[in-house]
């Protein structure tokens, strides 16, 4: 017992450790360097949220779509815009996301108050702010989002953190994935392997 | 040399370090070339003693003084009269068809001289470093005319670098292999790649017998999922313990690293690897100059040469500035997750914690610092 006691000791004292987590724990700490993020992110409006244990940055949005503020052009109630003689808009939009009877414009939009987003419940949601619409139905997402398991930063590993939100990467109307070709096809792999010299 | 080559292919001399080399050391051991390493700057009296010096061992063969002049006299004065009047100096020993002295040339020389005779990376003072990264700038300028800024950044205390990949996300689209590509100046012509993609059957679980890991249809195919493999950089590797040069190491901030200039090209750290995480020169590596990342970091993506290993150093010219790597900035799907282990404030650390992370082949006790999960 004792023998396996020294040994113990004189392990840690060769600043070695068993596994690299034994390692993490031992000197792990909140890191203020000199490395910052702060440069990479100059170029980029964030907007600071705390959700939960977690503050971090998301880009701003607002400005970023061409078209706000939307009663610019929705002065007037939805069925009186509607008409052959009015301007088409959004003509583009198809909307594939989930199935029709769980969720139409309406799911996210109010007709009455343009400018922001609706909860399920009928409370507005800063465009800004849009990931609390996602998170309503994408918890499991929001979770993993709100750690870091769960999309992208916008610049950068070390602090201040800068996460992109739901939208910097997903179309709100069409948020799956497309199919498409792979941006490598080696040929001098094929040609190795087909040699033999391949693994 | 000529500067009508569309592709560049990195020339650290060949001609003048034969030259040199073949002429100093081997013929004249107690010539100049033991003075070398120590030596970070040799003025100009002693790099024309040592120019000469080296030069005497081939002399038998090389130098007509003999036959021209058919004096008899001690042949270190001779010689060192001769380039007086010749202005042989380095330019004269790395170039043939030059006799006339062109500072430039000469200069070239003394660069290739001092690159021959460096030591080790690791072993370097910080000065040193710089020395040797703005020799190898200036070797370039010289060169090709055009400039290249290359850092000697040593590791950031408090930082160890890790990595997470999520396999549910990754769609194999290989962007984050281009992008790699493209970033660390990877060999063209032999389609040199860091980053392998494999595309694994649902099912069957880590199968890498039947994986592909060299696709080439749309994807995500259906009935499969995709994993990507590089340098895992452990924290105990077995590619550094093999070394028998030392060329290889593990910095402070947990990259492993290669000095390419001290490399053998043995290829045991290929051997050793479990996770084919590293890559050998078979042929020079070629870049077209127009495609050259000229953000280099010495123990990263500066051009390597023919005959040593590389590998993935997640981008220590990226990382040690607080950049994401390339393949973590390139993944579109976000499943490359980059950071600080030991900081618990890190969203890799979060991973860690609140995921079920594994590593490959966690038995073999390499520690990799790289793990998967799920979502």
């Amino acid at each position: 017992m004792l023998l396996f006691a020294v040994s113990f000791v004189s392990c840690k004292q060769d600043g070695e450790y068993h596994t690299i987590t034994d390692k993490i724990e031992a000197d792990q700490k909140p890191y203020h360097g000199d490395l910052s993020s702060e440069e990479l992110l100059a170029g980029t409006e964030l907007i600071q949220i705390t959700e939960g244990e977690h503050t971090f940055l998301i880009p701003e949005r607002k400005g970023q779509i061409k078209s706000y503020a939307c009663i610019e052009c929705h002065s007037k109630p939805l069925n009186e815009m509607k008409g052959a003689n009015g301007q088409k808009a959004h003509w583009d939009l198809k909307i594939n996301h989930a199935a029709i009877e769980t969720m139409d414009c309406a799911t996210c939009h109010n007709p009455d108050n343009m400018n922001n987003l609706k909860s399920l419940t009928g409370k507005d949601i800063d465009i800004n702010l849009s990931y609390k619409l996602c998170a309503q139905c994408h918890s499991k997402q929001f979770e993993d989002w709100k750690g870091g398991a769960h999309g992208k930063k916008v610049a950068g590993w070390a602090p201040p953190r800068a996460s992109m939100t739901c939208v910097n990467c997903h179309n709100p109307h069409n948020p799956g994935f497309e199919t498409r070709w792979p941006a490598q096809f080696n040929t001098q792999k094929v040609e190795e392997r087909k040699d033999g010299l391949g693994h | 040399m000529s500067n009508r080559k569309k592709w560049f292919s990195l020339d650290l001399g060949p001609h003048n370090k034969k030259k040199s080399s073949g002429n100093c050391g081997c013929s004249n051991p107690q010539g100049s070339c033991d003075s070398g390493p120590e030596k970070e700057e040799l003025n100009a009296e002693e790099f024309y003693e040592a120019a000469i010096n080296a030069s005497i061992g081939d002399e038998r063969r090389k130098d007509g003084f003999d036959q021209v002049f058919d004096v008899q006299m001690d042949r270190r004065d001779a010689f060192k009269k001769l380039t007086a009047s010749l202005l042989i100096g380095a330019g004269a020993i790395s170039s043939c068809t030059s006799v006339i002295q062109d500072p430039d040339s000469k200069e070239k020389a003394q660069i290739d001289w001092e690159e021959q005779f460096k030591g080790n990376y690791k072993l370097m003072t910080d000065e040193e470093k710089k020395q040797t990264v703005d020799r190898l700038m200036r070797s370039y300028e010289l060169r090709t005319g055009k400039n290249i800024s290359m850092s000697s950044k040593n590791a950031e205390e408090d930082v160890l670098f890790g990595y997470a990949f999520n396999i549910s996300k990754c769609q194999g689209y290989m962007d984050c292999v281009s992008a790699c590509v493209e970033e660390n100046n990877q060999d063209r012509k032999s389609q040199m790649q860091y980053i392998r993609i494999h595309e694994m059957k649902d099912g069957k679980g880590f199968n890498f017998n039947e994986a592909d890991d060299n696709y080439y249809h749309e994807v995500p195919a259906e009935g499969h999922f995709y994993m990507g493999t590089q340098c895992f950089h452990c924290d105990n590797p077995p590619c550094v313990d093999v070394c028998p040069v030392q060329a290889t190491w593990k910095e402070e901030d947990g990259l492993v690293v290669i000095d390419y200039d001290w490399c053998v090209g043995c290829r045991y750290c290929m051997a050793a690897c479990p996770y084919d995480g590293r890559r050998f020169n078979w042929s020079k590596p070629e870049v077209p100059e127009n495609e050259i990342n000229k953000n280099q970091h010495y123990l990263g993506n500066r051009m390597r040469k023919k005959g040593v290993m590389e590998k993935c150093t997640f981008c220590v010219q990226r990382s040690r500035k607080g950049k994401n790597p390339a393949c973590v900035e390139a993944c579109p799907t976000g499943a490359r997750i980059f950071g600080n282990l030991l900081d618990p404030n890190s969203t890799i650390r979060w991973v860690l914690e609140n995921k079920k992370v594994f590593r490959l082949k966690e038995d073999l006790g390499t520690e990799p610092k790289f793990w998967y999960f799920m979502d």
